[in-house]
């Protein structure tokens, strides 16, 4: 006896109809309508997931564009133009000035809104491998800023940030054009990282479609789960640990 | 000034733990600070090269002529005040560097020597000890020039001076009880005489001191100390607690650029830009670490180096009574150690464990730091 199987009109997907009917989404940090880049979705089961990455508090990589000699009113190019200015006299070395000073001072701010003892040695372990972080409530900090590109007018910077939103940067770029005595405005914003998930984990337009999501969901899987260990499970250990493993199987 | 202030609305403070912006009618070269007093000098060719300000007791800023009563000068001076220095060139002569010990200061000259001034009861103004001299309200500021060639740089501890010449010599003059003049002795020294031991012979680059204990650098990047090893600055090298001749350390750290010695606690710079400190008290590695007598490196990531800024390194080192500053090469000053009265700029009263990043409105070019006050010379952007 060789059990064999035969095709059933009852299997056929016209029959059975759509596998998914219904879908609850939910999304993870917002990305507003003039910026473009990596936007997390959680799907299903998936959206407890989200929550426990927001209390993460892992920072995001930002490629902002930059046009000196304008000023306008939302700080963005397509704005109402409220004032002209020179910027012959910028240079790229007092560009990286303000950045060094920008960096500076939000580093303070970082160590100040991580609530941690300065007197402690644990505070000085975490201080040495660079893990203090706000991880409450806390104004948009930058950990990190950089210049990548660099011709009058335009500039091109990196930013590593946390709670912050896109108009923050474009508010960053406009107080940069301040603090170099011209002004500036921001041309675009790209999000190319936001916590785990990088431009080479994210779906293009053309790739919406339920294999290429289903291959991302798997391949993530490890890396947001590892994360999520590492920075809440020495926290609170039992529940967020057993949340994960049903999580894991249910998303399966 | 802070006891009497410039302006108005602005009331008189006994503390300032932030960064306040002094107003010179020179551009600063050089700043020092000793205990309760502090020092400014720029190497302009005009008659004021040196302003002085603090505690005048013993005549360390020179003779400040009182307004009141034409006789007699002032024994606390309130703002930065020009020091009247007994030049044969006034208009051709430039202050080089100044340092400030406990009681007395050097100032020293581009062709004229070392100008010494304020107390000499253990001979470190380098002139003969005068048995109960007074010296408050004194005009005297003796002048040293018989060295084996020109003064380079000079370096003050509590009660003793060191000199470097150009060509690579150390000389010391002043107390030396803890063998901090490093000639063989512990007996006071009153002319500066040049010291020997494992130094004689060798280049040495940079000299520091500030409390005890003494520090210098040769060209090739070995460090030689002596004086007071009560806090196992020198137990590398040896178990007595004092060391009168110069002994190289044998640290394997690496080709060491400056030194910097404080009361408790030594700090080195290496040719990378990594800090190594050793000694007692606050080093800046948390609050288990409070003494050790093998240098040990803080973690340049505390200076704001990562992955994203690896060109990020420290430039210089300065060290103060219980307190140590570096600047980076961006310009970007880091202080940690014990916070006397608020001296260390950060805004808070606390102990310093790590070294923690003082908001300055400008680059930081330059630091000096004394026992409860440091002073910086800042460039605006």
């Amino acid at each position: 006896l060789v059990p064999t199987r035969v095709p059933v009109l009852a299997d056929h997907p016209l029959v059975q109809g759509p596998r998914f009917r219904r879908l609850k989404i939910g999304a993870g940090h917002r990305l507003d309508v003039k910026a473009s880049g990596v936007f997390v979705l959680g799907i299903g089961h998936g959206n407890k997931l989200l929550t426990d990455l927001y209390n993460c508090h892992l920072t995001k990589v930002y490629t902002v564009g930059g046009l000196f000699g304008k000023a306008t009113d939302d700080f963005s190019d397509t704005g109402k133009l409220i004032e002209k200015t020179t910027f012959d006299h910028i240079t790229r070395e007092k560009l990286e000035r303000i950045l060094a000073v920008i960096q500076g001072t939000n580093h303070k701010a970082l160590l100040m809104y991580s609530n941690i003892d300065m007197k402690t040695q644990e505070a000085y372990e975490l201080a040495v491998k660079g893990l203090i972080r706000p991880m409450d409530k806390s104004p948009p900090i930058i950990t990190a800023i950089r210049c990548l590109q660099f011709a009058l007018p335009e500039f091109q910077l990196e930013i590593h940030c946390l709670h912050e939103t896109q108009q923050y940067l474009r508010k960053v770029v406009h107080e940069i054009g301040l603090e170099l005595k011209s002004s500036a405005v921001c041309t675009h914003v790209r999000r190319t990282r936001d916590g785990v998930f990088t431009l080479d984990d994210a779906l293009p337009r053309t790739q919406w479609d339920l294999r290429s999501i289903q291959d991302a969901i798997r391949n993530c899987q490890l890396k947001v789960e590892t994360e999520i260990e590492k920075t809440l499970g020495h926290r609170d250990n039992s529940p967020v640990h057993q949340l994960d493993v049903q999580t894991a199987e249910s998303a399966e | 000034s802070f006891v009497k202030p410039d302006a108005g609305w602005k009331k008189p403070r006994r503390i300032q733990p932030t960064p306040y912006r002094l107003e010179t009618e020179e551009k600063i070269s050089s700043a020092a600070c000793g205990y309760g007093f502090t020092l400014l000098a720029s190497n302009t060719t005009d008659i004021t090269k040196v302003w002085g300000t603090g505690l005048n007791k013993d005549s360390q800023l020179g003779f400040q002529r009182s307004r009141r009563d034409q006789t007699k000068g002032y024994d606390y001076v309130l703002e930065p005040s020009p020091i009247p220095l007994p030049l044969e060139k006034p208009q051709q002569t430039r202050v080089l560097q100044v340092s400030c010990g406990r009681a007395h200061s050097l100032v020293l000259t581009d062709s004229e020597g070392v100008f010494t001034m304020g107390n000499n009861s253990y001979g470190q103004c380098g002139r003969k000890v005068i048995e109960d001299e007074i010296y408050s309200e004194s005009y005297l500021i003796h002048q040293l020039k018989e060295f084996d060639s020109r003064v380079v740089q000079v370096a003050c501890g509590q009660d003793h001076s060191l000199f470097r010449t150009k060509k690579g010599s150390v000389y010391a003059c002043g107390w030396g009880a803890d063998g901090q003049t490093g000639l063989g002795h512990y007996n006071i020294t009153s002319v500066p005489t040049k010291l020997h031991g494992d130094i004689a012979g060798v280049n040495i680059i940079q000299v520091s001191s500030y409390g005890d204990c003494c520090l210098a650098v040769s060209d090739e990047g070995d460090v030689f100390g002596w004086g007071n090893s009560e806090y196992l600055q020198l137990a590398s090298v040896t178990e007595t607690t004092q060391v009168n001749v110069p002994r190289h350390l044998p640290f394997k750290i690496g080709k060491i650029k400056e030194a910097a010695c404080g009361g408790t606690g030594n700090a080195v710079l290496t040719e990378e830009g990594n800090i190594f400190v050793w000694g007692y008290g606050i080093l800046g590695k948390g609050p288990n670490l409070t003494e050790t007598a093998v240098p040990e490196m803080i973690p340049p990531s505390l200076f704001g180096w990562s992955d994203f800024n690896s060109d990020i390194f420290v430039a210089h080192i300065r060290c103060g009574l219980g307190q140590f500053a570096a600047l980076t090469n961006r310009g970007e000053l880091f202080v940690w150690g014990k916070n006397l009265r608020g001296c260390l700029g950060t805004g808070r009263m606390e102990d310093q464990y790590f070294p923690w990043r003082v908001t300055v409105p400008g680059e930081v070019v330059d630091v000096a730091c004394g026992v409860d006050h440091m002073v910086s010379l800042v460039k605006s952007f």
